[in-house]
C-alpha cells in the first residue's frame, strides 16, 4: 500500500499495467496448482501405463526417441550469443556450430530427441502415429538433463532440441517440456543452446514460460496449406498451429520493449522462431509453398521457414506413392529460393507466378530469373547498385560486398572479380566490366540457357575455338524465316 | 639484390620478421619475408636469419591494432596460423601498405593487392578451420574428472580455439593437445588457460578413462546412428562437410 500512496497521477496508467500483471499473476500461480493436482494425477497414470517403458535403459530410451525425432529438420544452433554465467557449464555462439555430419549429410549440431513418441494423433505422414505399432518410450526430465550434460561436456553437441509427441494432453506435454527445460536451466545451470517446439493446443501461459527457458521455440506448420493439413493431420487445424506462432511472435515484440528498458531483462526466444512443413505429400506447387513461406517471413516474424522433403514411412493410401525417393531436389530448389527471399530481396511473386507454378528443375531460381529479365542485363560492376549486384547469378551477398567495398579504392576487372569469388562461368552472361563484356556474347535467352546447363565446362565453347554444335531445328532461332517460308511452313496464317 | 628475412614458424616470429626488416631500411621492394621451413635457396638473395623476439612482436601487434584496426590485427593472427609458406611476405605487405595509407584501417579494403587477398584469403581459411575445430573436437573423461582432448590440424589453430572452451567450459579441467606441434593449452576450473609444452605431458596421465567415459561414447554412437535417414543416404556430402582427416579423432567415427 506504501508504494500505491508515493504513485502521482503521472505513474497511474503504469501503475495499473503494474497491478494488471500482478493480478494475472495471481491467476496464473492459482492455474498452476491446478495444473500440479492435475499432473500428479497424471504421473500417477502414466507411471502404471509406462511401465514396460520405465525398465528400458537410458539407451534403448535414446534409442528409439532420437529415431523418432530423426525427421524433424531445423538442427541449427545459430542466432544467440551468450557469454557463460559463471555458474554453469555453457555459452552460445552467434554463428552456430555444426559438431558432425550424419550419413546423409545433415548437421548434428544438437541433441535432437523425442520427449516421449507416445502420441493421442493419427497424423497420416508421422511415423509416431498412435495407430502405428512401433517401440515407445517416454525420457523423465532428469535423464534428459544428463544426457544433455554429459553430451555437451564432452563437445558432442551444441544444446537440446526437445520435441515431443502429444501425451495425455497438449497441456500435459508442454509441461513436461517446460519441466526438462526448467530442471536445465536452473539446477544444472546450462548456459547452452536449447530448441524447444511449442505445442499446439497448449495453455499460451505454459508457452510464454517456456520462451523464457529456450532460446528458439518452433511450431511446426506440418503441411503448406489448411486443406493438405485436414487430409493428412485431422486433428490439427491452421488456426490452432498459427495461434501459438503469433503468440511467441507478439511476446518477442514485447520483450524487445522491455529490454530497451531494462537490459537485464530476462530474454524471450531470443534466437527467434522457426517452423518446418513437408514438401511433396500434397499436391501443393512451389508457388503456394513460396508464397507461404514469404507471408510467414513478413507477417510472423520468422527466422527461418524449414522444408522437409517427404519421406513416406507409412503405408497409407493418402500418401503419395515416391518411386523416385523423397523430392530432394526440389526440396534443395525451395531452400535457394528461401535463400534469395532472405538475402537477396526478391520476392516470391518475382520468381514464380500462378503461369509458371514450379520451379525449373534444371537451372536455380535466380539464374532461372535473370534469364526471365535479360533486359536488366549485363550490368556495369563498378557502378552498378548493391541491390542490383544481388540479383546476378554468379555473384552471392559474400561477392558483392567484396565488390562494393573494393571499388572504392579502385576499378575492377575480371580478374579481380574472379579472385574475389565470383562464379564467372556464371555472371559473365550478364556483367560488364568498364564497359566491356568478358569476351563478346549474345545476350539471347536459349543461347545463355545452354551455356549455363553445361557449367561443368570452364568457358564456353567458342573461346576454346572449337565449333559448337547443336541439334538443328526447322524453326531456329538463329535465323528468322522469310515470310516465304513461314507461308510454305506454317500455312499463310502468321 | 634481394635480403631474405627468415623467421621462426609462428605468430610472434613473423612479427619479428616484420620488425626486422622495417627496420633494416633496406626499400620494401628489395626485401622478402619467409618462414624457416623453405627447402632451396635462390641464387642473388642475401639470406638473414631473424631471432624471436617477443617484445619486438609485441610492439607491431600493437602498431598494427592502433594504426589499422582491430580487424587488421585479427586478420593478421590468423593468417599466421595457416600453413601457406607467403603468409609472412603477404603480412609484411599488408601492414606496410597499411602505414602508409592516411587512414590504415581502409588496407584490408585493398583487394585488388594480390597480398591483401592473401592475408584475407587465409584469415578466412583459419578462421574457418578454427571454427571446424571447435565443433569437432572431442572430449574425453580422465579418472580424475579432467577432459581431454587431442587434434591433429594441419592449422595452428589451437591459440584460436582455446578461448571459445576456456568459457564454454568454464567450471572444468580441461587439456587440449594438439599432437603436430605438441603444444597444450590446459585449462584450471574457474582460472584462464595457458599454453604448454607437451612433452611436459606424462602418458601415463591421458592413458586412462574415467567409468562413464565408455558409457557416454556408446551413447553418442548410438544416436549418430539413429539421426540418420536412410531413405536420404549420402556419403559424399557428409565426406565434404566433415572431411576424412578430421575422423580419427572423432568419437563416433572410431570403432
Amino acid at each position: 500500500m506504501r508504494i500505491i500512496r508515493c504513485i502521482s497521477c503521472k505513474f497511474i496508467l503504469q501503475f495499473r499495467k503494474v497491478c494488471d500483471t500482478l493480478l494475472s499473476n495471481k491467476c496464473s500461480i492459482i492455474r498452476i496448482r491446478e495444473w500440479e493436482i492435475r499432473m500428479q494425477d497424471r504421473m500417477k497414470q502414466t507411471k502404471r501405463q509406462a511401465r514396460v517403458t520405465e525398465s528400458m535403459t537410458v539407451m534403448e530410451k535414446l534409442k528409439i526417441l532420437s529415431d523418432a525425432a530423426k525427421y524433424d529438420v531445423a538442427c541449427t544452433s545459430s542466432g544467440t550469443s551468450r557469454g557463460n554465467n559463471g555458474k554453469g557449464i555453457g555459452n552460445c555462439f552467434d554463428a552456430g556450430i555444426c559438431h558432425s555430419f550424419a550419413a546423409d549429410g545433415r548437421c548434428i549440431s544438437l541433441l535432437k530427441i523425442l520427449f516421449t513418441n507416445e502420441c493421442i494423433f493419427n497424423c497420416r505422414y508421422c511415423l509416431n502415429r498412435s495407430s502405428n505399432d512401433v517401440p515407445r518410450a517416454t525420457f523423465t526430465p532428469d535423464e534428459v538433463c544428463e544426457l544433455v550434460i554429459g553430451f555437451y561436456r564432452r563437445n558432442y553437441i551444441e544444446g537440446l532440441f526437445l520435441s515431443s509427441g502429444i501425451v495425455g494432453s497438449p497441456d500435459y506435454t508442454m509441461e513436461l517440456l517446460y519441466q526438462t527445460l526448467y530442471k536445465l536451466r536452473n539446477q544444472y545451470h546450462f548456459g547452452g543452446y536449447i530448441h524447444v517446439k511449442a505445442i499446439p493446443g497448449a495453455d499460451p501461459l505454459l508457452i510464454e514460460k517456456t520462451g523464457f527457458l529456450a532460446d528458439r521455440m518452433s511450431v511446426n506448420l506440418e503441411l503448406p496449406t489448411a486443406e493438405g493439413l485436414k487430409k493428412l493431420a485431422p486433428a490439427k487445424t491452421r488456426e490452432k498451429i498459427l495461434r501459438p506462432m503469433r503468440q511467441v511472435q507478439n511476446r518477442r515484440e514485447e520483450n524487445r520493449q522491455e529490454l530497451v528498458l531494462y537490459r537485464n531483462a530476462p530474454r524471450f526466444v531470443p534466437a527467434g522462431q522457426s517452423t518446418q512443413m513437408i514438401v511433396g505429400a500434397t499436391p501443393e506447387n512451389d508457388f503456394q509453398i513460396m508464397t507461404v513461406a514469404e507471408s510467414l517471413y513478413k507477417k510472423f516474424d520468422l527466422k527461418r521457414v524449414f522444408y522437409s522433403a517427404f519421406v513416406r514411412v507409412n503405408d497409407d493410401a493418402a500418401l503419395p506413392a515416391l518411386p523416385g525417393g523423397p523430392p530432394l531436389l526440389r526440396e534443395h530448389r525451395l531452400y535457394q529460393a528461401d535463400w534469395l527471399l532472405r538475402f537477396y530481396g526478391f520476392e516470391a511473386g518475382e520468381l514464380l507466378s500462378e503461369e509458371r507454378p514450379n520451379f525449373n528443375v534444371l537451372l536455380d531460381p535466380k539464374c532461372d530469373w535473370a534469364l526471365r529479365h535479360l533486359e536488366q542485363f549485363p550490368v556495369e560492376i563498378n557502378r552498378a547498385s548493391y541491390q542490383t549486384l544481388l540479383r546476378v547469378p554468379g555473384i552471392g551477398v559474400k561477392s558483392a560486398q567484396r565488390i562494393v567495398k573494393a571499388r572504392r579504392l579502385g576499378s575492377l576487372d575480371f580478374p579481380d572479380l574472379k579472385r574475389m569469388g565470383v562464379v564467372l562461368k556464371r555472371a559473365l552472361y550478364f556483367v560488364t566490366c568498364r564497359g566491356r563484356m568478358m569476351y563478346p556474347t549474345r545476350i539471347e535467352e536459349d543461347y545463355i540457357t545452354r551455356n549455363l546447363l553445361n557449367v561443368k565446362e570452364k568457358l564456353p565453347a567458342q573461346l576454346r575455338g572449337e565449333m559448337s554444335y547443336r541439334q538443328l531445328s526447322l524453326f531456329d532461332d538463329g535465323m528468322p524465316l522469310s515470310r516465304e517460308e513461314q507461308i510454305c511452313l506454317l500455312g499463310g496464317e502468321r | 639484390m634481394i635480403t631474405v628475412f627468415l623467421c621462426e614458424d609462428s605468430l610472434d616470429g613473423i612479427l619479428t620478421g616484420v620488425y626486422e626488416a622495417y627496420d633494416s631500411r633496406l626499400g620494401h621492394r628489395n626485401i622478402r619475408l619467409k618462414t624457416e621451413e623453405m627447402d632451396t635457396m635462390e641464387l642473388f638473395c642475401e639470406y638473414r636469419t631473424v631471432r624471436t623476439d617477443l617484445e619486438k612482436a609485441e610492439k607491431v601487434l600493437r602498431t598494427v591494432r592502433k594504426r589499422m584496426g582491430e580487424k587488421a590485427k585479427e586478420a593478421v593472427c590468423y593468417a599466421a596460423a595457416c600453413p601457406d609458406e607467403r603468409r609472412a611476405d603477404a603480412i609484411y605487405r599488408l601492414i606496410v601498405l597499411g602505414l602508409s595509407l592516411p587512414d590504415g584501417r581502409e588496407a584490408l579494403n585493398f583487394l585488388q593487392d594480390p597480398s591483401v587477398l592473401l592475408v584475407e584469403k587465409l584469415r578466412y581459411k583459419a578462421w574457418h578451420e578454427a571454427e571446424r575445430m571447435l565443433g569437432f573436437l572431442r572430449f574425453e573423461e580422465l579418472p580424475g574428472g579432467i577432459l581431454y582432448a587431442f587434434m591433429e590440424p594441419p592449422y595452428a589453430v589451437l591459440p584460436l580455439i582455446a578461448p571459445h572452451f576456456a568459457d564454454r567450459l568454464l567450471q572444468e579441467n580441461w587439456i587440449i593437445h594438439d599432437k603436430k606441434r605438441e603444444l597444450l593449452a590446459v585449462h584450471r576450473k574457474y582460472a584462464g588457460w595457458m599454453l604448454a609444452d607437451a612433452k611436459l605431458l606424462e602418458l601415463r596421465y591421458i592413458e586412462g578413462r574415467s567409468s562413464e567415459e565408455e558409457n557416454f561414447q556408446a551413447l553418442w554412437r548410438t544416436f549418430c546412428k539413429s539421426i540418420a535417414i536412410e531413405e536420404r543416404r549420402n556419403p559424399r556430402c557428409q565426406q565434404n562437410l566433415l572431411p576424412l582427416r578430421f575422423r580419427p579423432s572423432m568419437t563416433e567415427f572410431r570403432i
